[in-house]
């Protein structure tokens, strides 16, 4: 499959897979309450879903460990974690992470 | 539409309003991650129409990136979107009155913001015949925020310099995104085993390493806060 043609097979299969798990009680209608075991599943997946796609790509460049001051994505997300914990702004964290990557990549010479 | 109906969705249009304040950068954001990541510009546009999901649309470009298969990024927009059957469930006595297009359209357009609103708002029990208008006005609301934000950022994405890698704002928006989700100490142990074992296992073929990292995630959260609340129970 040609990379064009995995975006759209891709795009079609998130497209079918976000509108299922909105859908999901709605449209059948149901009255379920959900089990708090499983709310707890529900809620603490999403955050470990989110991190452990976060971590490789900093720490990780192509499939080597790369824990070093000199790799611009390490650096870079660190801060935007410090900026996300402080402010709690979208915009904040991605400019400061943006621009400490950016200086990072520089010094670096990459 | 009588009056009451037209009312309804305007105030639902006018409550979510402050709400764009906050996604029209992210849409931009997003909009210009999807097209450095590779898609080309109508893919963007139709992920975002199509999908209408911010945060799986940006957790699967780091992936798209690394050429992970198929499968992983679809069970990966599943686990992103476990939130949704969380809303699915609290939303569907709401509507359970409704004809099935209704209920199909208000699936689909459910956003975040608008369902905290909502949810606030009103109680199941409340025979309020016109609070789907509401709901409907404000996620109309969102919609074409959101549309329109990223539409920006594709068309600007295009124009910017690939070294750049303004893709890696995909990532920061995600650490944007994860920090609100921290809200207790059992997911906060939960994230750090999910990213722990998520780094450790990432050489695994199919990047089994990310679901090997939310599995654990998941089960080592669950284990903090059977472990509190067994503490709170003995003290």
């Amino acid at each position: 499959m040609g990379e064009v043609a995995f975006g759209w097979v891709l795009i079609a299969g998130m497209a079918v897979v976000a509108f299922l798990a909105r859908a999901v009680f709605i449209l059948p209608g149901s009255r379920l309450r959900l089990p708090p075991t499983a709310e707890r599943v529900l809620r603490y997946a999403p955050a470990a879903a989110l991190v452990a796609i976060i971590v490789p790509d900093l720490a990780l460049a192509h499939g080597a460990w790369a824990v070093s001051i000199d790799n611009p994505r390490l650096v870079g997300g660190l801060v935007a974690f410090a900026i996300a914990a402080a402010t709690r702004s979208i915009l904040l964290t991605i400019a400061g992470g943006m621009a400490v990557f950016t200086v990072v990549r520089i010094l670096a010479g990459g | 539409m009588n009056d009451e109906q037209v009312s309804a969705l305007r105030q639902g249009g006018f409550a979510s309003v402050s709400l764009l304040v906050g996604m029209v950068p992210w849409g931009i954001v997003a909009g210009v991650a999807m097209v450095s990541a590779g898609l080309t510009q109508a893919q963007a546009v139709a992920m975002s129409v199509l999908v209408f999901a911010g945060s799986a649309q940006l957790a699967v470009l780091p992936l798209l990136i690394i050429k992970a298969p198929l499968w992983v990024v679809l069970a990966t927009t599943l686990v992103v979107n476990l939130r949704y059957v969380i809303y699915s469930a609290v939303l569907a006595p709401h509507f359970g009155h409704l004809s099935r297009p209704w209920r199909g359209l208000l699936s689909y357009i459910t956003v975040d913001g608008v369902f905290a609103l909502f949810a606030a708002r009103f109680r199941p029990e409340d025979a309020d015949p016109h609070k789907h208008w509401f709901f409907l006005g404000g996620s109309l609301v969102m919609w074409c925020g959101w549309q329109a934000s990223t539409a920006i950022g594709v068309f600007a994405g295009a124009m910017i310099p690939k070294e750049w890698s303004l893709e890696f704002a995909s990532t920061l928006g995600l650490i944007a995104l994860v920090m609100p989700l921290l809200f207790d100490r059992a997911v906060v142990w939960g994230a750090l085993a999910a990213g722990g074992v998520a780094l450790a296992a990432a050489g695994l073929p199919l990047n089994l390493g990310l679901l090997a990292g939310i599995g654990a995630g998941v089960a080592v959260g669950l284990a903090v806060a059977r472990f509190g609340q067994t503490k709170a129970v003995r003290g």
